[in-house]
């Protein structure tokens, strides 16, 4: 197999390569980088946007993009934090967590609807439905507030076995994507990204099909809603903003083609951690956080350009 | 096996078939016919399910059925080759034959299985692909003639009892037809029922048992093919008038070269040098894909090489497509709805894309009708008004308006590439008379034809292409069919 090759099976080889770097440079500033705790830290940090650039993944593989994944966290942390009380015993917060889901998904549906059945632009509509989920979010909570019970936000923090709980759920991930992966669903999903009309000659149910990746990252969203709010323990009704931006930045990172059609979720969680890792530095080093902001867009820049790059040096060389 | 009766599909006003009749019988092979825009493709879309028709009747085995979906169409046994590619570029080849019908268990896909049934299924072209392919491969990197293979492979895999092959033959080699013919025959033996769509007359004679003929949306001929000609096919075809029937333009004066071309490369020439003289059609022939695109468009400057070129007694060396245009170049590209048209935007806007330059700001718009107006004519362009969107067209009038958009301007030197492909006979025989008095009127002229008989009717010298080399250069007596295809495949005369 000759380095194309290489690349074209695993298109996360670039984000493991940056990952290295950057684990280096934090290990550099940060003497106790490998100690137990600060992993864990960190990957209670990273794990809510890591379930929300994984459903952010499929949706581009898909040859969509969901630019409400982030408003939809705020929606369903708001949600939890007003049927959670500090108080609330297992069942309600079982079923609290359930309503959650529910309404992730059902703001997935309503953007699969648009997108697959009034066929819409996925960006525009997206886009357009992010401020109608932000503004339910600021409909159920106001202002910042709420509290979860100790126990639930300990058992965020807990580590059985020694090891943090997050790597638990970052495995479970991994294993939900393999299965996806394999399945006829996956194989529809980057036939769908890659190239659309033969996926519908071919006698694909594509309108459902996309619709489902829709919902399915609505429920992904939820999923981040859910960590994110037993790791800070209290609700924030923008808390989730800026969030759909570092998503597809994460899975732009990890190689998959904002085109659709190709790459996968393994890069996605190697990105998120690059992201993460980036902004630790950012702030041990002192720099403004705005930097983060640039970092973000420059990189979505250079992904976007890097095809036309490329093809520009080989025109050159003849 | 399968019959269609007295179908009709409209598309809001336009009637695409009036009076669609076929009938197809297990063992059988029917060849569909027809000129561009007479219902052909319509009439076998409908048979597959991906459009319903208005009125009418199917029967399968006798039953009545109406095919929702493209799917409804391949649970009863009835899969399509298409011709434009219905394959995802960066799925391998296994994942795209096997697409929406993986062999799989709960929902998991059988890889493996999937590779050894694409690997058998790969065996039967065995000789007819490189040797590099296997099912890991992507299809991105096949090339055209592999992709529509595969494209081929992805229809049996499905087990069809009748297979419709549309145009499936476009983009294959002659050494590729025949191994897909033999494999016609075996799927007769077998009782499968092919339904035949082709430009090629000759591998219907080759192939067929039956022609079906369309004319304007109307079933007008069902003849066995042991009791026809070719003359009296394409007179079902186009009706009344005469079948155009070139004689063969007789070689000019050596006049000094207008286009000299030495030591052209590109990633696929290994060196090719040519000269063109004012008012000489130049033929490009030879087996698809041999680096005949790759002259025309590094003539036109759109692809880096590297050679000596000399035009119009200046050497130049372009850029860009932008500098060839400005000494008088033009290109007509094969594909015409992607590199060729602004489908949505009106005929006119079409016509002077690349001279909106000669009208002045503000655009001079009376002046600007008026010349697109006698350009139309001059093309004898069918179209409802100057302001008509490209997509209303038929595709040889949508062809008259990328070669008319060039003419305008008057080209000195005019690149044509397989500018007839899935063009009608009328359209075809009006295009040839306007080369000829392009022709006439100094334009030189340098032809890529996958249509050996075209190049042979047209050109005044012909340079067969074989990996990116001249092997052969015909003119005169040497310029027969026989000598062209000696010299495609590699031989020597």
């Amino acid at each position: 197999m000759n380095f194309k090759q290489v690349l074209r099976a695993n298109p996360y080889l670039f984000a493991l390569l940056l990952l290295v770097v950057f684990v280096i440079m934090s290990a550099a500033l940060q003497d106790n980088f490998f100690r137990l705790g600060v992993i864990g830290g960190n990957l209670r940090v990273f794990l809510p946007l890591m379930i929300l650039a994984v459903g952010q993944t499929l949706v581009i593989i898909g040859g969509g993009i969901d630019l409400s994944l982030g408003t939809m966290v705020s929606l369903v942390n708001a949600i939890l934090v007003t049927r959670i009380g500090a108080d609330s015993s297992p069942p309600e917060i079982f079923l609290a967590i359930l309503v959650g889901c529910g309404a992730g998904m059902l703001a997935g549906a309503v953007n699969g609807f648009c997108v697959a059945w009034l066929r819409l632009q996925p960006i525009v509509t997206t886009y357009a439905t992010s401020f109608v989920f932000a503004g339910l979010a600021l409909l159920i909570l106001p202002r910042p507030g709420g509290a979860l019970p100790r126990e639930l936000t300990s058992l965020y923090r807990s580590t059985p076995l020694n090891i943090p709980f997050p790597v638990f759920i970052i495995v479970a991930l991994l294993f939900v994507w393999w299965l996806l992966r394999s399945s006829r669903f996956g194989q529809y999903l980057y036939a769908l990204g890659g190239n659309p009309e033969a996926a519908y000659t071919t006698g694909l149910a594509v309108t459902r099909l996309r619709f489902s990746v829709y919902v399915l990252s609505g429920l992904f969203a939820a999923l981040a809603a859910v960590a994110l709010t037993l790791g800070i323990g209290s609700g924030n009704p923008r808390i989730g903003e800026a969030m759909t931006l570092d998503s597809v930045v994460a899975t732009v990172i990890g190689g998959t083609r904002l085109s659709g059609g190709q790459g996968g979720v393994v890069g996605t969680v190697l990105g998120v951690t690059i992201l993460g890792l980036i902004r630790n530095i950012i702030s041990f080093a002192n720099v403004p956080t705005w930097y983060q902001t640039l970092v973000n867009a420059v990189v979505i820049v250079l992904a976007l350009a890097a095809p036309g790059v490329v093809s520009l040096f080989r025109r050159r060389r003849v | 096996m399968l019959s269609a009766r007295n179908v009709v599909k409209n598309y809001g006003a336009v009637q695409a078939l009036t009076e669609g009749n076929l009938e197809v019988n297990a063992g059988e092979v029917v060849a569909l016919l027809g000129a561009n825009g007479s219902g052909k493709s319509t009439l076998s879309k409908i048979i597959t399910g991906v459009v319903a028709p208005s009125r009418g009747e199917l029967s399968l085995h006798g039953e009545a059925v109406t095919f929702v979906s493209p799917y409804a169409a391949k649970k009863k046994g009835i899969t399509a080759v298409y011709q434009e590619l219905s394959l995802v570029p960066d799925m391998t080849l296994a994942e795209n034959i096997f697409l929406g019908h993986e062999p799989s268990i709960l929902g998991q896909v059988k890889r493996r299985d999937m590779r050894k049934n694409a690997e058998s299924l790969l065996g039967l072209f065995k000789e007819a692909l490189s040797n590099n392919v296997t099912p890991d491969t992507p299809v991105s990197e096949l090339s055209p003639s592999e992709r529509q293979i595969v494209e081929i492979l992805k229809a049996l895999s499905l087990q069809p009892r009748m297979l419709i092959l549309d145009e499936a033959t476009a983009s294959l080699d002659s050494k590729q037809v025949a191994k897909l013919f033999e494999l016609v025959k075996g799927w007769k033996a077998q009782n499968m029922a092919l339904i035949f769509v082709s430009h090629r007359m000759e591998e219907i004679f080759r192939i067929a048992d039956r022609a079906v003929v369309l004319r304007n949306g109307k079933t007008v001929g069902n003849v066995p093919i042991k009791e026809t000609s070719e003359r009296e096919l394409v007179k079902l075809m186009i009706g009344d008038v005469a079948a155009p029937q070139r004689d063969k333009t007789p070689m000019s004066s050596r006049g000094e070269a207008r286009l000299k071309v030495g030591d052209l490369k590109t990633k696929t020439l290994e060196g090719v040098s040519l000269s063109v003289q004012a008012g000489e059609l130049l033929g490009l022939g030879g087996l698809q894909g041999q680096g005949q695109e790759d002259v025309l468009l590094s003539l036109f400057g759109a692809i880096p090489a590297s050679g000596h070129i000399n035009f119009l007694g200046q050497a130049v060396h372009f850029k860009n497509p932008r500098q060839a245009m400005k000494q008088g170049i033009a290109y007509v590209p094969g594909d015409r709805g992607r590199q060729g048209l602004l489908m949505i935007r009106s005929i006119l806007e079409n016509l002077h894309l690349p001279s909106w330059l000669n009208y002045g700001f503000p655009i001079r718009q009376s002046r600007a009708r008026k010349d697109a107006l006698q350009a139309a004519q001059n093309l004898s362009l069918k179209m409802a008004s100057l302001d008509a969107p490209v997509s209303s067209l038929s595709g040889g009038n949508a062809q008259k308006v990328v070669i008319g958009k060039w003419l305008l301007r008057q080209p000195k030197l005019l690149l044509l590439n397989d500018p007839t492909k899935g063009v009608d006979v009328g359209s075809k025989a009006e295009f040839y008379s306007l080369l000829e008095s392009l022709q006439n009127s100094g334009t030189s002229i340098i032809l890529y034809s996958s249509d050996d008989e075209e190049l042979l009717g047209l050109c005044h010298r012909v340079l067969v292409l074989q990996d990116g080399h001249i092997s052969a250069e015909l003119q005169a007596d040497t310029l027969t069919k026989e000598h062209l295809v000696a010299a495609s495949m590699g031989g020597r005369t």
